[in-house]
């Protein structure tokens, strides 16, 4: 499917979700995903994770309810089922679309602004040494004894000085290999934006409106 | 008004990494503290304790960058580089990513996007607070809760969002301002 259309139902489907107190279709949208998964080979140990984290928040959530709410049984289960829904449509999304490929298609499909797309996969791709760069700053801290913590103003904002340079620096190496904002470009590689992706955009709205509001459990 | 250029994306997006690594390593923290919390039914307040750890890419891009919207693209960067690293929620990510951006920029917008002082990143802490309690009041329960609770759990956050949020985020703007790195209109 289309990443763009794929990543829009999924946040919309998410948010109606989130409003909405349907177990029924919670179950049938936690199913959906997992077949969608297993489809999509994951691999068992991510699944377990994205299974054995979210039973622990949502348990506790539930718990925290009960002790210190009053809330039904039945929104208990929604909100529990409500948990697993985020965890494995979300998933669905992350487990088959590549960051590459979500930028071309919103640069193409949704008429993002170039200098969005590019933008973003140039720092994207500092990901590695963005890490190291942190673990360098810490260290280097240390070397002088003193220790960074999150609260360590210290830490941010020799990080952000870091990112200042940085993205000045990628942003020229942008501008001499001929990259100019705004400018009309052509795509190396194009995504597809089929009919058929947008069958499966607006039945499974559809289908969702019909599960929320046919007066499901 | 400033606009948007490569370079200002880029240094918002890379700004969203380093706050996404550095946070990183809280995660232990959270599960640990959830987990010593949720026997007594108070997990949420582990949410609610962090919320503002977490909403710090907000007032910082959003202080560093000084564009409209660079609060909200601060907080959603954030949110996208979380799902593409793992990040359990996936997708749903996004939209508490725009929730917290659009929480945070409400204060600048406040303020005109002309004030860059303590009153804005005040006026920050109580918008995000307020929107991101919104989203829970809905999205977790927290409608459900007893009232006391309920406000127990508020005012946490906000002191949560306040300390991160307003407090650190001024002392590194102020680092920032003494090494003359920030934008001319910075001196509030």
């Amino acid at each position: 499917m289309n990443p763009t259309l794929k990543l829009a139902v999924i946040v919309l489907i998410a948010l109606e979700v989130s409003f909405t107190q349907v177990w029924a279709v919670n179950v049938a949208l936690i199913v959906i995903g997992l077949i969608i998964l297993l489809v999509a080979h994951i691999r068992l140990r991510t699944l377990l994770w994205l299974t054995v984290v979210p039973l622990f928040f949502a348990s506790a959530l539930v718990w925290s309810l009960m002790l210190r709410g009053n809330a039904t049984s039945h929104f208990l289960i929604v909100l529990f089922t409500r948990m697993f829904v985020y965890v494995y449509l979300g998933a669905t999304f992350t487990q088959t679309t590549a960051p590459l490929e979500l930028t071309r298609s919103l640069e193409q499909n949704a008429k993002l602004p170039s200098k969005f797309a590019y933008g973003f996969l140039a720092a994207f791709n500092l990901f590695p040494k963005i890490r190291a760069e942190v673990a360098t700053v810490r260290a280097a801290a240390l070397m002088r004894g003193q220790v960074l913590h999150v609260w360590s103003p210290q830490l941010y904002f020799k990080v952000i000085l870091t990112a200042m340079t940085w993205s000045e620096q990628l942003a020229d190496a942008m501008t001499s290999h001929g990259y100019v904002e705004g400018a009309p470009r052509t795509y190396a590689l194009t995504i597809p934006l089929k009919p058929r992706d947008w069958v499966y955009f607006t039945g499974s709205l559809v289908l969702v409106q019909v599960g929320l509001f046919l007066g499901l459990p | 008004m400033a606009r948007w250029h490569v370079k200002d994306i880029i240094l918002v997006t890379i700004l969203a990494i380093f706050m996404g690594v550095i946070f990183w390593v809280t995660g232990p923290l959270y599960t640990v503290l959830g987990a010593a919390l949720a026997p007594f039914g108070l997990q949420p307040m582990a949410n609610d304790l962090l919320l503002g750890l977490w909403c710090m890419a907000g007032p910082l891009a959003g202080f560093v960058i000084r564009i409209p919207g660079a609060a909200t693209l601060g907080e959603l960067l954030g949110s996208v580089v979380e799902m593409f690293l793992g990040g359990m929620w996936g997708a749903a990510t996004l939209i508490s990513g725009v929730v917290q951006g659009v929480g945070s920029e409400l204060g600048f917008v406040l303020t005109g996007y002309k004030r860059y002082n303590w009153l804005t990143l005040v006026l920050s802490a109580l918008t995000t607070t307020l929107v991101t309690f919104g989203w829970d009041f809905f999205r977790s329960g927290y409608n459900k809760y007893q009232f006391g609770f309920m406000m127990v759990l508020l005012i946490t956050r906000f002191i949560s969002v306040f300390v991160f949020g307003g407090v650190l985020t001024k002392l590194i703007t102020n680092l920032l301002s003494r090494a003359h790195v920030l934008s001319p209109r910075a001196n509030a």
